[in-house]
């Protein structure tokens, strides 16, 4: 029997005022699988995430996130995906460490203390745990939203374009962790720009465009981010 | 349909309870008093500063409306012949407070979550109606404070004096309407109802006051006193109101993400405006909330014939598509002429009030094209034209509008006087005074927090704030003595048409003026670069 799919679009044409940024776009993402969007700057890729988060209304077809019309008013679709997108608000009282506990704890993660520990010094914020998000470069803030977006429980986490501000190594730990993401059983669906990184992690991608969206294969997708290609 | 159930990956040692929303809510609270270092003393101290600077303002507000009502012509004064009742001005007046009221709760949500509080709660898997109950109730009731404290200063300043019991009554009734509609506006936020709707309802509302009021005027409607309702319907409305508060938060959790989103930006974006007076950020705050998102179809601009009529149309763009600028714009028009029949007003202070101040209300929303353009310049990069001659361009709309509001406005006092020709010509050649005061104020300077403090009354200002918002009332009032003086004498002479047209020159050049440097700043940097050249 095949796997249950955690993302399935068919025909799903996003938008803002009811006008498609896109052509109508098709996919299915599986557990334990990571689908990349591709694509040139405003083709629709961080849209097609909004649709999936439930920030916007698809402008037709259809699109089920974990079995379901997508509702981010309802309490599951909020305790199973997580998503870290390009927002840059922080509470300006708390620190990195006490915005990783108010998600962990908020979340009811056990053991929120050694969990936000180890996200802490993975992604190089443990000098920095004490500090206020004020006090930190454009590279660490992004860093801490995506340890946010992974010190909570999931079943799918989405990404807009996680390598953003990241330095290589940043990125090849980034890699390494939706490699492990997948191999838990997590399903990940990344906006990307890097090549690398969709290599190493990503098993599909699919590539948004103004004339026809389709699937790709990883190696293909990376071909076709090459500069001059898109 | 199959529901999935996808393996979840969990962090730590699997999950356990999830916190309540007020814990929540608590938390981060807690740790931004502790970082604030705000004690207990230090809070109570800013409480008590507060309430003085209430009190002050209160105690000001009282007195001036107690000064008017002391200087009005008694009520029953057979003279005053036909017109509105001041009372039924009132009451009309209080119509467009619950337009105004419905129109804000609609261009701010009401009901949001601000940047911080969308990227770090919303995504928690808490009942979201406690993370928003404080949000949704802040609305309300600021909505029902300010409503209650102006209709309260109207009557108990304006109108007869009744007695502090129908003062307080009218106060609670006012109160209890605004925070209701806050509240409807709430509810319909929970069931998808477009926003710009309600603003746009809100916007509507108003436009119908001075309508209203006219109606009243010409079919002789008065009111000889504003309606005194019982204590037990109080309490009726009272328990209404709550039963309204009720039913809104039961629906909390019913708000999507993203218009919680979108309300909490502009909230936090006209909160930011007001507390560091900047009018101009909180207008576009405003407008761009309940902007369209997309217009059914583009105009081919065929007026645009060079950069001149780019710029023109450009602004005439901005203005025709803002509902909000223009109901401000003919409301605005319509006061001086509420103010002529209104027999109680109609004296040459309440004239001269209302020439100035609706005068200026209409101006600001004739000046948007330039306020963008002040922001984003984008246009006016675009455009070979030098930046003197796209300023005199950026003329010329606010004058094409405020000559409509002029003829509108000095018509009716004309006809007050039983001179509408001489009152028209004084108003027509008025018209750039308001043009030139709308640029000085749309291109006005950040405001200057590092000046001067200047002791007043009211505590300590700082002088260089209080410069900056200056620019454009200064040019406006000053701009304007000659019309200030034929109100005062109650008739045109030709002599002062004439230095009103030399005045309007000035005011025209001072608002085409591309330097935003004081006089004395500019003189001083002219001695020193004369200096230098020795």
């Amino acid at each position: 029997m095949s796997k249950p799919s955690v993302i399935r679009a068919v025909d799903l044409l996003v938008g803002y005022g009811g006008e498609p940024v896109c052509a109508p776009v098709s996919f299915v993402l599986p557990p334990g699988r990571v689908l990349a969007l591709v694509g040139a700057n405003g083709s629709g890729k961080s849209t097609v995430l909004r649709a999936v988060l439930g920030l916007i209304e698809p402008a037709g077809g259809s699109l089920q996130v974990l079995g379901r019309d997508v509702d981010e008013r309802e309490v599951g679709f909020r305790t199973r995906v997580s998503s870290v997108l390009d927002d840059d608000a922080y509470f300006p009282a708390l620190t990195v460490a006490e915005h990783l506990y108010l998600t962990a704890r908020g979340h009811g993660v056990a053991g929120a203390d050694d969990v936000v520990h180890e996200l802490l010094a993975e992604f190089g914020l443990a000098d920095h745990a004490e500090s206020l998000p004020v006090a930190l470069s454009s590279g660490q803030r992004r860093r801490l939203l995506l340890a946010a977006g992974l010190v909570r429980p999931r079943s799918l986490l989405v990404l807009d374009e996680p390598e953003q501000r990241l330095d290589v190594a940043m990125r090849d730990r980034l890699a390494d962790r939706l490699v492990a993401e997948k191999q838990a059983g997590g399903a990940v669906l990344l906006a990307t720009h890097d090549p690398d990184l969709l290599r190493a992690c990503a098993d599909r991608a699919v590539l948004i465009a103004d004339d026809a969206c389709r699937l790709l294969s990883p190696d293909d997708a990376a071909e076709a981010l090459r500069p001059g290609v898109l | 349909m199959t529901t999935v159930e996808a393996p979840a990956i969990q962090p730590g040692k699997g999950l356990g309870g999830v916190p309540g929303p007020r814990s929540i809510r608590r938390f981060t609270a807690a740790v931004a008093r502790t970082k604030a270092g705000a004690s207990l003393g230090s809070v109570l101290n800013d409480a008590y500063y507060a309430a003085i600077m209430i009190a002050i303002g209160l105690g000001v507000a009282l007195g001036v409306a107690g000064q008017l009502r002391a200087s009005l012509p008694p009520q029953d004064d057979a003279s005053l012949g036909d017109g509105i009742s001041l009372p039924s001005l009132v009451a009309i007046c209080a119509i467009a407070v619950i337009g105004a009221v419905l129109s804000l709760a609609g261009r701010l949500g009401p009901v949001g979550a601000e940047g911080a509080e969308a990227t770090w709660w919303l995504g928690l898997p808490v009942d979201r109606r406690g993370l928003l109950r404080p949000a949704s109730l802040r609305i309300p009731v600021l909505a029902g404070l300010v409503g209650g404290v102006l209709l309260a200063l109207l009557d108990g300043g304006l109108l007869a004096d009744h007695g502090i019991g129908h003062v307080l009554r009218l106060g609670a009734l006012a109160a209890l309407c605004c925070a209701a509609v806050v509240l409807l506006a709430g509810l319909a936020q929970s069931i998808q109802f477009p926003r710009r709707s309600v603003a746009l309802i809100g916007d509507l509302v108003i436009a119908l006051a001075p309508v209203l009021a006219l109606v009243a005027a010409f079919t002789d409607w008065r009111l000889s006193a504003l309606p005194d309702l019982p204590v037990w319907l109080l309490t009726v409305l009272a328990l209404a109101v709550v039963g309204l508060g009720w039913a809104q938060d039961r629906r909390l959790g019913r708000i999507r993400g993203r218009n919680l989103r979108e309300s909490g930006s502009v909230a936090s974006q006209a909160a930011g405006a007001v507390v560091s007076l900047d009018s101009r950020e909180l207008g576009r705050a405003l407008s761009d909330a309940s902007a369209r998102q997309r217009r059914r179809r583009s105009l081919r601009l065929r007026l645009v014939r060079g950069p001149k009529t780019a710029i023109m149309v450009a602004d005439l763009m901005v203005l025709l598509r803002s509902p909000r600028h223009l109901v401000q714009l003919v409301v605005s028009a319509l006061v001086p002429v509420l103010v002529v029949v209104t027999p109680r007003l109609a004296g040459a202070l309440g004239v001269g009030l209302a020439v100035l101040v609706s005068g200026y209300v209409g101006m600001l929303a004739t000046a948007e094209g330039a306020r963008r353009a002040e922001m984003a310049p984008i246009l006016d990069r675009l455009l070979p034209m030098s930046a003197q001659a796209t300023r005199r361009t950026r003329l010329l709309v606010p004058a094409i509008a405020m000559l409509l509001w002029s003829l509108v406005a000095f018509a009716a006092v004309g006809l007050w006087h039983g001179d509408p020709g001489s009152w028209i010509a004084l108003g027509v050649v008025s018209t750039p005074v308001w043009a030139g005061a709308a640029l000085r104020s749309a291109f006005r300077p950040a405001p200057n927090w590092q000046g001067p403090l200047v002791s007043t009354p009211a505590g300590a200002l700082p002088g260089g704030v209080l410069a900056v918002l200056a620019r454009g009332p200064d040019v406006a009032v000053l701009g304007l003595i000659p019309v200030i003086i034929s109100v005062a004498l109650g008739k045109v002479l030709l002599p002062v048409i004439a230095v009103q047209l030399v005045f309007s020159l000035i005011a025209w050049t001072v608002g085409a003026s591309t330097n935003t440097k004081p006089l004395m700043e500019r003189l001083m940097d002219q001695q020193d670069a004369l200096e230098k050249s020795r």
